[in-house]
């Protein structure tokens, strides 16, 4: 079993961090490398600055505001829960101050980031079983939510096992040991990881996470990437 | 549809693969929020007409054939691969969307799902599967760029009868100077018409009046190239006028009111010697610039709206123009809501218009919510810019029984003329 666990905890990151970082380079590059569009795309009328406008547009999704509220409801509150994860994620690396100007414990929000990022999940995947938009969705739509609710699930369930139910054996500085010699390029995991009683939730974390890595380059999940570029056509 | 077909179709789909065709591919995330957008959607509430399902139409094929997902696993994004029976689901996917981009403005990415159904109707062009009288129209406009020599002598003719009428009318001595004039080396502006009397005469009027040293095309702004969707012979229909231009030497190039005719030859004649306007554009710097005079007596008593033609305003930028002209019209100018950016597609655009009686139900049932729109404002009035528009807004008029009187703009600027 602690084989399994450590082909998990180290190969397959390692694995799932390159077909990540170098899938999406590539994709990106390649098409950045195709010809512009001979015209402009821009929909009139036009604003100044036309940039700020895109960025706007991107960030903060203003025509599902007007047209389907309770969606960006759920999309900005998961978008936000899943940006305060990812510090959370590097704060697992070393202390940050700049993300300790709200002072913490590692990681934000008391655990409840993680249940109010399951939740919106859940949202977007059950509208997917609704008129019109189970007319639109493909595959792709559900297995994509699947991989991101569990990997959540299982992240948020070792947060939580630490604040609400008083579990101690695996910590901060466990992670932080393991990681960094996943950096250091001399991985090894600390028992109190694999011999834990917890260690299958770390475990289906992070097999779930490195899917989830995997077939980012390949799929929809571009558009974190894309958004922008996009938005600047748009508004010329 | 045999191999060889199937590739000669996807070098076609390859060509269309820019960078913005391939971000308009990737990114949809199946939301949703395009749903309401579509009038066609909006008047009959299918799926199938809903922007995103239009689209996935043709990501289907792109995943099957232009991406490792699409191979390996072609159930997780239901790729699909090019047969006979996508062909047909390509033909009612463009054939049911006018190109009106109203659904790029409600897209959280701005996907373009009139370029992505450029690749169906392209893809129809090389199957010979497209509405084959769009491409007889197409290739009877590059003939006469080819042979003008053979039609000139019938379009003097033409011009001759029709100035007349404009005499007649606006009792316009043009100073010795030719009415209509055709074919003039050094004019400022090069008018492109279309084919028909109500074109050319009350543009000419207008011209006169505000002493425009100007000149009539030899050739109609309509493309049919564009609405087939065929980047050839777009191109080629667009470079007659270009080259008229050239070798007239003309300033500006003056496009009718033919929405798609104008974001062509805006859009798509690059950097030129001369200028590109709209007729409306024009109208408005004559009455801001007190060349012409214009009185609201012609409309006393109507309550006027104005229709934005998608092409020359959410796609091509002219929205203020319409809007100045008409002040000068009428006391009582109404607003169509939404605003113009959220207007309606008058439900013609595409090519819809051009296939007459065939689309007509379609056209009909489709464009339920424009009809409404303008009813709302309680207009009696109401002005368009565009040929298509006009036509399209006409039948629905005429199928609501809506009781309006459907004017062109240019033709109300005519009408209100102050001649001195
Ligand atoms: S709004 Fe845009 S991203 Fe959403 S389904 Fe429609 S086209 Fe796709
Ligand atoms: S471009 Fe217009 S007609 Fe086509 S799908 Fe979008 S809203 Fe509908």
């Amino acid at each position: 079993m602690q084989t399994a666990y450590y082909l998990v905890l180290v190969p397959m990151v390692y694995a799932a961090f390159a077909v990540f970082v170098l899938g999406t380079v590539w994709r990106l590059v390649q098409t950045a490398r195709r010809p512009a569009h001979p015209t402009t795309l821009q929909i009139f009328p036009k604003k100044e600055p036309a940039w700020l406008y895109a960025v706007g547009d991107t960030f903060l999704m203003p025509s599902i505001f007007r047209h389907s509220p309770v969606l960006w409801f759920f999309l900005a509150v998961f978008h936000v829960a899943v940006l305060l994860l990812i510090i959370g994620h590097l704060e697992l690396f070393g202390d940050w101050p700049i993300f300790q100007l709200v002072p913490h414990e590692v990681f934000l929000g008391r655990g409840f980031v993680g249940l109010v990022a399951a939740v919106s999940v859940l949202y977007l995947f059950f509208r997917r079983f609704h008129a019109p938009v189970r007319d639109l969705s493909v595959p792709e739509d559900y297995y994509l939510l699947i991989l991101l609710f569990l990997t959540i699930i299982f992240g948020s369930q070792m947060d939580w096992a630490r604040r609400w139910y008083d579990y101690d054996v695996m910590g901060v500085s466990a992670y932080r040991a393991y990681l960094w010699s996943l950096v250091m390029l001399k991985p090894f995991v600390p028992d109190e990881i694999l011999y834990s009683g917890h260690a299958f939730m770390l475990v289906l974390h992070v097999f779930f996470a490195n899917l989830f890595l995997m077939v980012f380059p390949f799929t929809k999940m571009m558009h974190t990437f894309l958004a922008l570029p996009m938005n600047l056509l748009r508004r010329g | 549809m045999d191999q060889q077909m199937r590739e000669d179709l996807l070098k076609l789909f390859q060509t269309k693969l820019n960078r913005a065709m391939v971000y308009y591919l990737e990114t949809c995330t199946r939301c949703g929020v395009c749903t309401t957008a579509c009038h066609v959607y909006q008047s009959m509430p299918q799926a199938r007409y809903i922007a995103a399902y239009r689209a996935e139409i043709v990501r289907r094929i792109y995943k099957k054939h232009f991406k490792g997902q699409g191979k390996l696993w072609p159930s997780y994004g239901e790729a699909k691969e090019l047969t006979e029976a996508a062909l047909q689901e390509l033909y009612d996917a463009a054939y049911s969307c006018t190109g009106c981009r109203r659904c790029m403005v409600y897209c959280p990415f701005g996907i373009d799902t009139q370029m992505l159904m450029s690749i169906a109707k392209l893809l129809l062009v090389g199957a010979h599967a497209e509405p084959e009288i769009l491409t007889l129209l197409a290739d009877t406009s590059i003939e006469k760029g080819r042979s003008l020599e053979f039609f000139k002598e019938g379009f003097l003719q033409g011009v001759k009868n029709l100035e007349q009428k404009v005499v007649e009318k606006w009792k316009l001595e043009a100073e010795g100077k030719t009415v209509i004039p055709v074919d003039v080396e050094g004019a400022e502006l090069l008018y492109v018409a279309l084919a028909g009397a109500h074109s050319i005469i009350p543009a000419a009027a207008v011209f006169n009046a505000a002493g425009e040293n100007w000149t009539l095309s030899f050739f109609e702004a309509v493309n049919f190239g564009a609405f087939v969707g065929d980047p050839t012979r777009t191109k080629l229909i667009l470079d007659r006028i270009v080259n008229e231009a050239l070798r007239l030497k003309v300033k500006e190039v003056c496009i009718c009111e033919c929405g798609t005719a104008y974001r062509v030859m805006k859009q798509l004649s690059g950097t030129q010697p001369f200028k590109v306007s709209s007729v409306t554009e024009v109208h408005a710097r004559y009455l801001r610039e007190g060349r012409i005079r214009v009185s609201k007596k012609a409309f006393e008593g109507q309550v006027v709206t104005y229709h934005d033609p998608c092409q020359i305003a959410r796609n091509g930028g002219v929205l203020e123009e319409p809007r100045f002209i008409l002040q000068h019209l009428t006391d009582d100018f109404r607003e169509m809501a939404p605003d113009p950016r959220y207007n309606y597609c008058c439900g013609g655009g595409g090519g819809l218009v051009a296939l007459g009686e065939d689309t007509l139900d379609f056209r009909m049932k489709s464009a339920k919510v424009k009809a409404e729109q303008v009813q709302k404002t309680g207009a009696t009035v109401l002005a368009t810019a565009c040929e298509n528009c006009h036509t399209q807004l006409s039948d629905l008029n005429r199928h609501y029984g809506l009781g309006l009187n459907v004017q062109f703009l240019t033709s109300m600027v005519a009408d209100a003329l102050v001649v001195s």
